[in-house]
């Protein structure tokens, strides 16, 4: 009740002032009138009687005042009147004005853009139902030695169990997805398909908008077979119809029906389109070791993370004990579906946050430089306000206004900077980056950028304006000039402030430096292959598991590739199952004959499909013996082409051509080795050749359904897509095709590390520039400061040479400690960095000694021109100014 | 003006100026200057503090205010104690009671 009534009686002050006051008025006088009257009775003159009033009982004026202050409406007043002041200062110095918005909002946009960027990925709840109740089932090594190709996959019977021996779920599934060829029309295309068990949709608590889930029977091995569409297939391939159900879509030679469509948004994994029942072990012969499946769940509602993973892992260490041969050493790892799927993302993204941070600190301190600089021209008008009564709160309170209302302009420019950033981020970023089309500005975004500016407007305003703040009246009011009142102190003040800036400029511009050296090794890393004019076409031909319909995909393949060869412009054609930079499969290996317990032993090998031709057509070097020929047919002795890790491994300087290895692949029998190629760094740039045992297409013609066909061309190779496209579907109209060339593929294994140098190496630039405006207004400044000082020197004689040298020596002199103290940091803080580099050091000396140079050479050319005009003062006018 | 005890003047200030009108409603003079007389001069109300004082008990709707003459036939505003305020007045007056009665015994017990 009392709050309204104060709230109405504030606004009726604010909005009827005149009345309010006029009440205060007459109410104040009558107060008066009715003292001095008592005193006149008692014999005063009027005069008398009014002055012995005012003393007694104070100043009604100063009353009148103490009252109109005493209410918030008052507070809002003077808010209101600091704002338009502040807007009036603002506009008065455009000048000053737009660099400290320019730059600020520079610092609050790139902080903006990158915190929406963390916001989508990191820090958003997912858009599922209860999303912390769902985690991840993967599988793990108590040893820490994991498969290759997917070392976190489970194999369905450690699934069942797990599924039937655990209390904290709610729900469990498994599934697993890849793009399959799909027929939708008369064309075939890829479409992301996911396998997935019977309680997927309970696991994210979806329900089909259309239609229903899975039956038992679909579900069940042999099953009539059924499919489930995301919304967006719904739309696009059916144009949104109610009536889709029962509609159907051929995939693997079959007809599949249309059972149900999943509501909008919904594409669990990565982006399926597609769901499909897996269909469970026919009898229960699958084996433990085939681990081809990942894991969710949902938890119960109050089961904690940790006690999920307490019953898993004494489930796991069961399996263990019960099934030694499969499943020794293997453990399972509950995880926050979220926090799985960010995985090591979540490190660079907060680097680079920090980065951007820094970016803004800079931004602050220069901005407070600026305030400083025109602190000192405002010396006058400070003191005046000072003069007729302003206490030291009250002009802090104004000053830090005016940086406030800065902020915030800035704050707004930085949205709209953040918001064009935002888009260049996401279109810059590697693929893999989970969750970033999600990326945009929300409320949490609005409130970072509020905040940030509130939070900057203080780092830069708060320590000119006390600075402002605290002048002596005296002086100041005496001096009357605006020059060398508060200088030192100010000078010192900014000079401590330049510094700060030069240090964190150098350790931005170390990090950058660092990524950038590394980021030049990883492109000159010797690949194994040429990957230059190399375009790349996967083609999946649809079959069921039979040798016939293995045999034709396998026909499909080599009349395609016949007549890719004789193409004018073609200079090789191979296919391969995973082209470098990808690995498809791997396993175990033996040479000479296989033991008799094939699961304990054997060292990893990387395993490839490839046909004739592609050695040559990826430019990988045939270091000895034979490439596969048309004639390595199924019927024929098996044969298989190393590369040299593998050698080295396994041969210690023997010959390895004519002896036998064996990869179980898809089948037990051993094969000839019959010639040896160079390596190739199968996982992209970054990682070692792994030993790799190239297998032939004919000879494995169960795997070989889906193969990338590539093709080694004198010119552009994209020039090749529509023929290749073409001659695929004359050949056999069903077989989906996508195009890639071996340069993008490797552009996108890089793609992380291309991201953060370029974000690094920005912001540092941003960094540079700051510091380097830092640096000129300072020393502008102090020339200004000194010009007088300086027009006696060279009254006395000395030379512009002399004059330059002291300019520009008080400049290196503030790089100088400002290098030292970044260096020093900088050596601590790209630590962080270790795992990141590649074949750089956290401390390399030709990085740091670089980056000292760029800076030397920064202050230098910022001080150069405040040290010309220095040079030019003419000693009559400066010492005419005394 | 705010000096270092303003809350302990404030809230005794405040207190007497509801006594004053508890008897009769009176205008800012009149109440200055029966707290001078009704305290024997020991208490001398400066104008700010009382006027300060009105607006926050008036927002607070302790006491709410009208424009009467006096009677010398000058308008003046009259303040008048609302329901509110009687209540605020019995209860305070309890409170200090206790109060001065319980330092009372602290100082005698030493």
């Amino acid at each position: 009740m009392s709050l309204v009534r104060n709230i109405v009686s504030g606004l009726r002050s604010l909005f009827r002032k005149e009345r309010v006051e006029g009440e205060l008025d007459e109410e104040l006088r009558g107060f008066l009138d009715m003292a001095a009257e008592e005193r006149m009775k008692q014999g005063m003159s009027r005069k008398g009687a009014l002055r012995a009033v005012r003393l007694e009982r104070g100043s009604l004026e100063v009353a009148k005042e103490v009252v109109r202050s005493a209410g918030w409406e008052s507070f809002m007043e003077t808010l209101w009147q600091d704002l338009r002041f502040a807007l009036r200062m603002l506009r008065k110095n455009p000048g000053f004005t737009a660099v400290a918005v320019l730059t600020l909002s520079l610092g609050i946009g790139a902080n903006t853009a990158v915190f929406s960027v963390v916001n989508a990925v990191l820090l958003k709840p997912l858009s599922y139902r209860d999303p912390d109740r769902i985690v991840t089932l993967s599988g793990s090594s108590t040893t820490g030695e994991a498969p290759l190709a997917a070392p976190k996959q489970i194999s369905i019977p450690d699934f069942q169990d797990w599924h039937d021996q655990s209390n904290s779920f709610e729900a469990m599934a498994y599934y697993n997805s890849r793009e399959f060829a799909v027929m939708p029309g008369s064309e075939a295309e890829y479409a992301q398909t996911a396998v997935v068990s019977p309680e997927f949709l309970r696991v994210f608590a979806v329900e089909p908008i259309v239609g229903r889930f899975f039956t038992a029977e679909e579900l069940k091995p042999g099953g009539g077979g059924a499919l489930i569409i995301s919304h967006a297939y719904w739309q696009s391939h059916f144009g949104g119809d109610p009536r889709v159900l029962g509609q159907t879509v051929r995939m693997f030679g079959r007809t599949l029906p249309i059972v149900g469509v999943l509501p909008s948004g919904f594409h669990f994994p990565g982006m399926t389109d597609l769901w499909l029942p897996a269909i469970g072990p026919a009898g229960g012969t699958l084996s433990r070791s085939a681990q081809n499946w990942l894991a969710v769940g949902r938890l119960k509602p109050g089961v904690a993370l940790e006690r999920a993973q307490t019953e898993m892992t004494s489930i796991a260490r069961r399996l263990e004990q019960q099934y030694p041969q499969s499943n020794k050493s293997r453990s399972v790892t509950v995880a926050r579906m979220r926090d799985e799927m960010v995985g090591d993302v979540r490190f660079t993204l907060y680097l680079l946050l920090g980065a951007v941070s820094v970016v803004l600190l800079i931004a602050s301190a220069n901005t407070a430089t600026l305030l400083l600089g025109k602190a000192t021209a405002r010396t006058r008008e400070v003191a005046v306000r000072a003069a007729i009564g302003a206490s030291q709160g009250r002009i802090v309170r104004q000053l830090i206004t005016e940086s406030l209302v800065l902020a915030l302009v800035a704050g707004l420019l930085g949205l709209l900077l953040a918001y064009g950033g935002a888009k260049g981020l996401v279109a810059l970023a590697p693929a893999n980056l989970p969750r970033l089309a999600e990326t945009g500005v929300d409320r949490w975004v609005l409130a970072f950028t509020l905040g940030i500016s509130l939070a900057t407007s203080l780092l830069f305003g708060l320590v000119p304006a006390l600075y402002a703040s605290k002048i002596d009246l005296n002086d100041a009011l005496k001096l009357g000039g605006t020059r060398s009142v508060i200088g030192g102190g100010m000078l010192r003040m900014r000079g401590v402030l330049v510094v700060a800036e030069i240090a964190l400029a150098v350790v931005l511009l170390s990090g950058a430096g660092l990524l950038i050296k590394s980021f030049i090794a990883l492109h000159n890393v010797a690949l194994g292959f040429r990957p230059e004019n190399v375009l790349v076409m996967r083609a999946t031909v649809p079959r069921r598991f039979t040798p016939e319909e293995a045999q034709r995909a396998n026909q499909v393949f080599k009349d395609v590739l016949s007549q890719v060869a004789s193409l004018p412009g073609v200079l090789a054609a191979g296919a391969t199952m995973a082209p470098p930079g990808h690995v498809e499969s791997s396993g175990s290996y033996w040479v000479d004959h296989m033991p008799a317990q094939p699961d304990l032993t054997g060292s990893t090998v990387v395993l490839s499909i490839v046909a004739p031709g592609t050695f040559a057509a990826l430019g990988i070097p045939l270091k000895s013996g034979r490439d596969f020929n048309d004639s390595d047919t199924y019927d024929r002795p098996f044969v298989a082409v190393v590369n040299e890790a593998l050698v080295r491994k396994s041969f210690f300087g023997q010959n390895p051509l004519g002896r036998t290895i064996f990869c179980p692949f898809d089948s037990f029998k051993g094969m000839e080795i019959i010639g040896v190629v160079g390596d190739v760094r199968q996982f992209g740039p970054a990682r070692e050749p792994m030993p790799e045992c190239y297998m032939t297409y004919q000879q494995h013609q169960y795997n070989g359904t889906t193969l990338s066909i590539v093709v080694r061309t004198a010119g552009n190779p994209t020039t090749l897509t529509e023929t290749l496209r073409r001659l695929t579907h004359e050949r056999s109209p069903d077989v989906p095709v996508k195009f890639t060339t071996m340069e993008a593929t490797l552009s996108e294994n890089v793609a992380a590390s291309r991201f953060r140098t370029l974000l690094f190496g920005i912001f540092a630039g941003l960094a540079v520039l700051l510091a380097m405006a830092g640096v000129y207004g300072v020393m502008a400044y102090a020339v200004g400061q000194r010009s007088s000082e300086i027009g006696v020197r060279m009254a006395l004689g000395a030379s512009t040479r002399s004059v330059l040298r002291l300019i520009l020596g008080q400049g290196l002199v503030l790089g100088g400690v400002g290098l030292a103290l970044g260096l020093t940091a900088a050596t601590a803080g790209t630590r962080l960095l270790t795992t990141m580099l590649f074949r750089v050091r956290p401390n390399d000396a030709v990085v740091y000694l670089a980056v000292a140079v760029l800076l030397g050479m920064v202050a230098l050319v910022a001080s150069y021109v405040p040290a010309r005009r220095a040079s030019k003062v003419d000693p009559l006018t400066a010492l005419r100014h005394e | 003006m705010a000096d270092k005890s303003s809350d302990l003047v404030q809230g005794t200030l405040d207190m007497l100026i509801l006594k004053t009108l508890a008897l009769e409603p009176m205008h800012g003079y009149g109440i200055a200057v029966r707290i001078e007389q009704v305290s024997q001069g020991v208490f001398r109300v400066n104008a700010g503090s009382l006027f300060i004082a009105f607006q926050r008990l008036q927002r607070a709707g302790i006491i709410r205010s009208e424009w009467r003459a006096t009677e010398n036939s000058r308008r003046a505003k009259y303040y008048v104690l609302t329901e509110q305020g009687r209540k605020r007045l019995n209860s305070e007056t309890r409170e200090w009671g206790r109060q001065v009665a319980a330092i009372a015994r602290i100082l005698e017990a030493s």
